[in-house]
């Protein structure tokens, strides 16, 4: 097995550690700044200095090395990405370049067996896997190992013929917007479980009597609802808060991954099976609109709002 | 789909006839006006036919037989019905009157249930076969009238959303905004709408089949009353496949009065010891809620203007008249009806409001109108607050005592407990022998 | 003005996620593919090109493609192939519909197989440029056949990319709002003929699986750093990704609140 990890400025991306270690700390740097990435590496790591994020050039060049059997690579028949933004866009390539199958966010990668993430990560498929092929691993689901020893690290030279790409003009640091999120000790995460934009400004509301940042799961940013840079998880926002109450959230993998370990998770949903309640320090089976409905009239005594009238009731779920 | 005319034989229209709503009533009516060559758009505001619409359960197709024949072989049927129930009961009593009849679940069948998601896509789908253009996620939000005030088309939600027709049906449901807009509505007070709600709890096809008595595809159908928490009204229990459908009927004044919401009255009545046993252990799937027209024939609206007809709940011809809840079979008769009128009309090219008025004569000469008007007292009578909150009171007493072994006393007399009850229950003779006369007349 | 240039957006239609029994008739495209529906008609605006909706899949999908024409694509292609295709598989039966258009949009994601590969599968064997994931597209630089473009990066950063054409997008539901087709041409895309185009020959292969619910894999963790040994043991305790932590209660919303802010100040988070 080998961890291919995509490097920028010499940082590793989300879950690159955890790659390393699910492939036995065998691993091709390639990128910009490798060798100071390696350090946060064990075993043997092989660094490719190629500069900035080529997908099209670098796949044709990994998918040579690794099948080319004077090199260094040591013919590997898995080859793992993790699944960041760059990982995804590369890994396809390389399996393309490879003429090998494709596991798309997996959960856990073996000789043996695949285990992926699927159907907006309430499922898992698990694949007997072919003798050759190329996976990514989602971020956050592993874990990484202590690092004992100090990286062995050699440099490959790879071998780029003709491609296209795009040309990366610059990289921008994360929204102003999101600062709070990203440092916020308190977060309150809304779902698809909210049935529309009206309850995050509600959700707001509560953050603002909480101290509590608002984010969101990508189903509703796609929506819409609220910006996309308020996205928590792997590929949104990774978040470290102490406290996490969701909304109408499932807990997908992609989601919770992002989350970090609050010390306390409060879960409001429908469905007391699914992840985010299974996660729940407390996990309340009910409507996650009409709590917060309820928590902004708790926590805004002098305007309470008038109870629902059945007629209303009737009128509204005609719609 | 056919290959009949897309286009109105008049240029100054765009289609012959729009029809808005696509439940029971407008694909009824979409067909039998495609059937008759007419360019036909079918609107629907939901993403597809029957999305959004709920009702009780239980759907008399008979009337199918004219457009569809033989459309139990294909229509998408949950259960035949071959076994009602009309049950009352008190807080800790219940009586049935229960009948079964082996010959519903053969062809040509009686009753059935369905869901409203599949029958109403079904349904749809037999319109544009048939060549209407079916067209989801559009709502109808007005009329188009020329200088004389006759209706010309309607304006949808979306853009460049005018479409003009030589006429409009609208098929658009209970509280139809159409016929409002039209001004067919003299007034309509919420006391003329009962709210329905329902549940549907999922149990696996096996244990309905032994709860309920029954097998294969037969299914039951309970009605009940009494058992709505002292609001008026009434509650039903429907099998699927496999899910049972526990739902009631309330009066929305009462309701509003007693402060109770609905899903408190469902919750009890389903702890009741005659319910309990149905529904134990079941898995919730759905709650829903929608408006009925009620008050039949009260309230129904004109049923025609100039370039415009109204159909099924949008003209309240729906029978919510206590054991009866009748309004799919009544919404698809009149909508295949008001289809047959406005091909009449516009072979003639007279969609004035008396060249529409075949349509009325078609619902006063069949069951549509006829039934409403024979059961044009039900809805009072089985709502009036004796039959809602005494008789089931004094029923359930009396055949309480009749059965009640209380050796060694001898077994009282029929008519001495009748009389007792009736004192005890608070019913005065006078009324009972006029509720029993009005019952008489209505139902009999 | 350069020469008009052509667009394929690659819809996929799923049934909703979460619904067991995929029926067609809860189905749809995903936020995302709508939004790379919209990139594709702007840029066409901007560009006096036109637009081709592609589907690989069964009859259904056409659903997806009609409502494509009634927003203003200019033409459909369904490559019919069963629903359950992977994504190689997708790309590879796709290839032969873009041709030589500039530009393919697609979706970053599909609902239901979320593996987000088929854009690059297909920039690969397109042997054109890829820009993935993007929050944001600007719409001027097609006339000059460069499109400027963010593209999401991790921990919160975004990367501003050149794209030469041609070239395959993948945007994020959030790029853009699908704009509502008008009546006149929801009602005409109704019989609009769709091309369908049999599948090219497909490769063998056999990815069945075993589908359960999502269970969290037990975690490795570092030993734990934190000198409070509460937190150290707190740490260790959640890294076996056990999944009970903690109780479940069913309320009512008024109680739901109460229950929610008591345990708040409990844990010292409100007086
Ligand atoms: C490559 C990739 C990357 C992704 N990255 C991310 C990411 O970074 N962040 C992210 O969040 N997602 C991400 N996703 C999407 C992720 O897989 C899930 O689809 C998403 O997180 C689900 O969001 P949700 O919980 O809001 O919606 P759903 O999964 O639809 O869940 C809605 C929840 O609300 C509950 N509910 C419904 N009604 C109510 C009610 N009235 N009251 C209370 N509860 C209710 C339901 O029971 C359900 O649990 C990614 C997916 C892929 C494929
Ligand atoms: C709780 C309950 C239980 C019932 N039980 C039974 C029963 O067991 N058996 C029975 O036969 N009947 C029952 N009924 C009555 C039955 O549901 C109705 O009478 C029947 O559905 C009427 O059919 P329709 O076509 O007139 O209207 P609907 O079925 O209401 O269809 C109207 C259609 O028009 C669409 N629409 C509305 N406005 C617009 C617009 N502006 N533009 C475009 N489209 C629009 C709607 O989306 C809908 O599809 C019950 C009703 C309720 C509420
Ligand atoms: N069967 C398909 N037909 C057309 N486009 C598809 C198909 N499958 C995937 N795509 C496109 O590829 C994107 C990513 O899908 P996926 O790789 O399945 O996550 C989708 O958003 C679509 O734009």
């Amino acid at each position: 097995m080998l961890a291919v990890i995509p490097v920028r400025d010499g940082v590793l991306p989300l879950g690159g550690g955890e790659v390393a270690a699910e492939c036995h700390n065998r691993t091709l740097l390639i990128g910009a700044a490798t060798r100071t990435a390696a350090g946060d590496l064990s075993g043997r790591v092989c660094l490719a200095e190629v500069g900035p994020f080529q997908p099209g050039a670098w796949a044709n060049a990994i998918a040579a090395a690794v099948i080319d059997p004077t090199g260094m690579l040591g013919l590997p028949k898995i080859v793992v990405l993790p699944a960041s933004p760059d990982g995804r866009d590369l890994a396809p390539r390389i399996a393309a370049a490879l003429g090998w199958p494709l596991f798309a966010g997996a959960i856990s990668v073996s000789a043996s067996s695949v285990v992926l993430a699927r159907d907006g990560g309430l499922r898992m498929h698990t694949h007997v896997p072919p003798a050759a092929f190329v996976a990514t691993l989602q971020p956050g689901v592993r874990g990484t190992d202590n690092i004992t020893a100090a990286p062995e690290i050699a440099e490959i030279e790879l071998a780029f013929g003709l491609h296209h790409d795009a040309t990366v003009d610059g990289v921008l640091q994360p929204d102003a917007a999101t600062i709070d999120l990203a440092e916020a000790h308190r977060i309150l995460g809304g779902g698809a479980g909210l049935g529309s934009p009206q309850q995050f400004s509600e959700l707001a509301e509560i953050g603002v009597a909480l101290q509590a940042s608002v984010g969101a799961t990508r189903v509703v940013t796609d929506r819409g609802w609220i910006g996309h840079e308020r996205q928590i998880g792997t590929t949104g926002v990774v978040v470290h808060p102490d406290l996490y109450i969701a909304f109408g959230v499932s807990g997908a993998v992609q989601h919770t991954s992002g989350l970090g370990h609050p010390h306390h998770i409060i879960s409001i949903n429908v469905d007391p099976f699914c992840p985010m309640m299974q996660l729940a320090d407390l996990a309340v089976v009910a409507d996650a609109n009409a709590v917060v409905h309820e928590l902004l009239v708790r926590l805004r005594p002098l305007d309470p709002l008038d109870p629902l009238d059945p007629l209303d009731r009737a009128g509204a779920s005609r719609e | 789909m056919s290959d009949r005319t897309q286009h109105a034989a008049n240029p100054d229209v765009d289609v012959d006839v729009i029809v808005v709503g696509a439940g029971p009533a407008g694909s009824c009516a979409a067909i039998a006006l495609a059937r008759a060559g007419f360019s036909v758009v079918l609107l629907e505001r939901g993403p597809f036919p029957g999305s959004k619409n709920m009702y009780g359960g239980v759907v008399y197709p008979r009337i199918l037989d004219e457009l569809i024949p033989r459309w139990y072989d294909e229509a998408p049927v949950q259960r035949w019905i071959t076994r009602r129930s009309t049950m009352v009961m008190t807080d800790t009593q219940a009586m049935s009157i229960d009948f079964r009849n082996d010959a519903w679940a053969a062809p040509p069948y009686n009753g059935a249930t369905a869901y409203r998601p599949d029958f109403d896509h079904w349904l749809a789908g037999h319109a544009e076969s048939a060549g209407a253009q079916l067209l989801c996620s559009t709502t109808a939000t007005g009329l188009l009238r020329d200088r004389s005030g006759a209706v010309t088309g309607v304006t949808t939600d979306r853009p460049d959303g005018d479409l003009t027709a030589r006429l409009v049906i609208a098929c658009d449901g209970v509280n139809s905004f159409l016929a409002k807009d039209a001004g067919l509505y003299r007034e309509v007070a919420a006391k003329h709408y009962t709210l329905g709600v329902k549940e549907t709890i999922g149990l696996p096809k096996e244990v309905i089949d032994e709860r309920f008595g029954v097998r294969g595809r037969e299914g039951v159908d309970i009605e009940i009353i009494g058992c709505t928490s002292g609001v008026n009204g009434g509650g039903f229990v429907y099998t699927n496949l496999d899910t049972v459908a526990v739902g009631v009927v309330l009066k929305l004044p009462a309701l509003a009065a007693q402060q109770l919401r609905p899903e408190q009255i469902i919750a009890k009545m389903k702890t009741h010891s005659a319910i309990a046993p149905l529904v134990e252990g079941g898995e919730l799937k759905e709650y829903s809620a929608h408006l009925i027209p009620e008050a039949g024939l009260s309230m129904m609206p004109k049923l025609a203007t100039a370039g415009l007809l109204v159909a099924g709940d949008a003209a309240a011809l729906c029978l919510a008249a206590g054991i009866w809840l009748e309004g799919v079979n009544f919404a698809m008769a009149s909508g295949m009806y008001a289809g047959q009128a406005a091909a009449e009309a516009l072979r003639r090219g007279d969609t004035s409001e008396q060249g529409l008025a075949g349509y009325e004569r078609r619902l006063t000469e069949t069951f549509v109108l006829r039934d409403h008007r024979k059961l044009r007292r039900a809805p009072a009578l089985v709502l009036s607050d004796r039959v809602q909150h005494r008789y089931p009171q004094m029923v359930a007493a009396v055949v309480e005592r009749m059965f009640r072994v209380d050796n060694p006393d001898p077994k009282p007399g029929l008519r001495r407990i009748l009389a007792q009850e009736r004192k005890r229950a608070g019913v005065r003779r006078r009324d009972l022998a006029r509720d029993g006369w009005a019952g008489l007349r209505t139902f009999g | 003005m350069n020469s008009p240039i052509d667009i394929v957006v690659c819809l996929k239609l799923t049934a909703r996620p979460g619904v067991a029994d995929a029926d067609e008739r809860f189905a749809g495209v995903s936020p995302a593919d709508q939004a790379a529906l919209e990139t594709a008609l702007v840029l066409a605006e901007h560009s006096r090109g036109s637009v081709t909706a592609a589907a690989v899949g069964p009859v259904a999908a056409e659903l997806a493609l009609r409502e494509a024409l009634a927003c203003g694509a200019h033409r459909a292609v369904r490559l019919d192939a069963p629903s359950a295709l992977d994504s190689a598989e997708v790309a590879r039966q796709l290839e032969g519909v873009v041709g030589d258009a500039a530009i393919v949009v697609c979706g970053d994601y599909s609902l239901d197989r979320g593996s987000g590969s088929v854009p690059a599968f297909l920039a690969h064997r397109l042997r054109c440029a890829q820009a993935l994931g993007l929050v944001s597209v600007d719409h001027t630089g097609v006339v000059d056949r460069m499109l400027h473009v963010v593209r999401r990066l991790d921990g919160g950063r975004r990367e501003l990319l050149t794209v030469p054409l041609p070239c395959v997008l993948s945007v994020e539901g959030s790029v853009a709002r699908l704009r509502r087709a008008g009546l006149r041409d929801a009602l005409a895309a109704r019989t609009t003929n769709i091309d369908v185009r049999p599948s090219a020959p497909m490769a063998a292969h056999a990815a069945t699986a075993v589908v359960t619910p999502y269970r969290p894999r037990a975690r490795t963790m570092m030993s734990p750093g934190d000198p409070d040994p509460l937190a150290r043991l707190r740490a260790l305790t959640d890294a076996t990704g056990s999944s009970t932590r903690g109780e479940t209660v069913a309320l009512e919303p008024g109680e739901a609140a109460e229950r929610i802010l008591r345990s708040l100040r409990e844990w010292g988070y409100l007086d």
